[in-house]
């Protein structure tokens, strides 16, 4: 199943590496397939620290988030809190 | 728009081979690096920056890649040092491969909220690409190391 929502990146100085560490930590211990899409189609791998830093979202951006594993819409829960977050307050 | 990447990359900020076997001493070291090429406006500041980010969360990327960086007016304008370490550094990358290619980015405090990000989302573009990072492992000479960070695009 594939669960996907759109979130808005909270932290101020958008998904920089900090944020985006914590992102792919949750989605390795899940073991899930996690997608991100930014707005103008670039896709990462949310598992990936270095895939999720291309993507150069900006506070305030919205990424879609897609996820694909097993309680897939708890997880997304989870992820879109990280990232809506601000992690530089 | 920020400048191209290049541009923040001297000369004298480049070293092919760092001395330091340990993630502590290569901050040091990349950070004499970013001395050497323009002398930083107070190096034990930002050298406090750095070490204080790299408590937060290590800055291993995996892929052998690591970008510490610090934001501190300790450092006056962008800039960037590139250091290689061919045994390799453990740098508690995500993916537990040590570090081989070493980015030490310094923005100043003031800098444009944006203008680190961005110049991490440039880098981390070109260094996806296996081909990229394994031509930056082979370059022999400074000069082919700046030829080959200059092809990133801005």
């Amino acid at each position: 199943m594939v669960a996907s929502t759109t979130v808005v990146i909270g932290s101020a100085q958008g998904l920089h590496a900090r944020p985006a560490s914590l992102l792919t930590q949750s989605v390795a211990k899940s073991g899930a397939k996690v997608l991100l899409r930014a707005g103008d189609g670039a896709e990462a791998n949310a598992s990936s620290l270095l895939s999720v830093l291309t993507l150069g979202a900006k506070q305030g951006d919205s990424v879609e988030v897609l996820v694909d594993g097993e309680d897939e819409d708890i997880l997304l829960d989870q992820l879109c809190e990280l990232l809506a977050r601000d992690h530089d307050a | 728009m920020s400048a191209a990447l290049a541009e923040l990359i001297l000369p004298g900020s480049i070293a092919l081979e760092v001395t330091a076997d340990t993630k502590a001493a290569a901050l040091e070291e990349l950070v004499g690096l970013l001395d050497a090429g323009r002398p930083l406006a107070d190096r034990a500041l930002f050298t406090e920056a750095v070490l204080a980010r790299e408590a937060l969360s290590t800055t291993g990327l995996g892929e052998g890649i690591a970008i510490p960086h610090g934001k501190s007016d300790g450092i006056a304008a962008p800039a960037i040092a590139f250091a290689r370490s061919s045994r390799g550094i453990d740098w508690g990358s995500p993916d537990g491969t040590p570090a081989h290619l070493l980015f030490l980015i310094g923005v100043p405090e003031a800098a444009a909220g944006d203008e680190h990000l961005v110049i991490l989302a440039k880098l981390a573009r070109t260094l996806m690409r296996d081909e990229f990072r394994q031509r930056l492992l082979d370059a022999a000479t400074v000069e082919d190391v700046l030829t080959i960070l200059g092809e990133i695009a801005s």
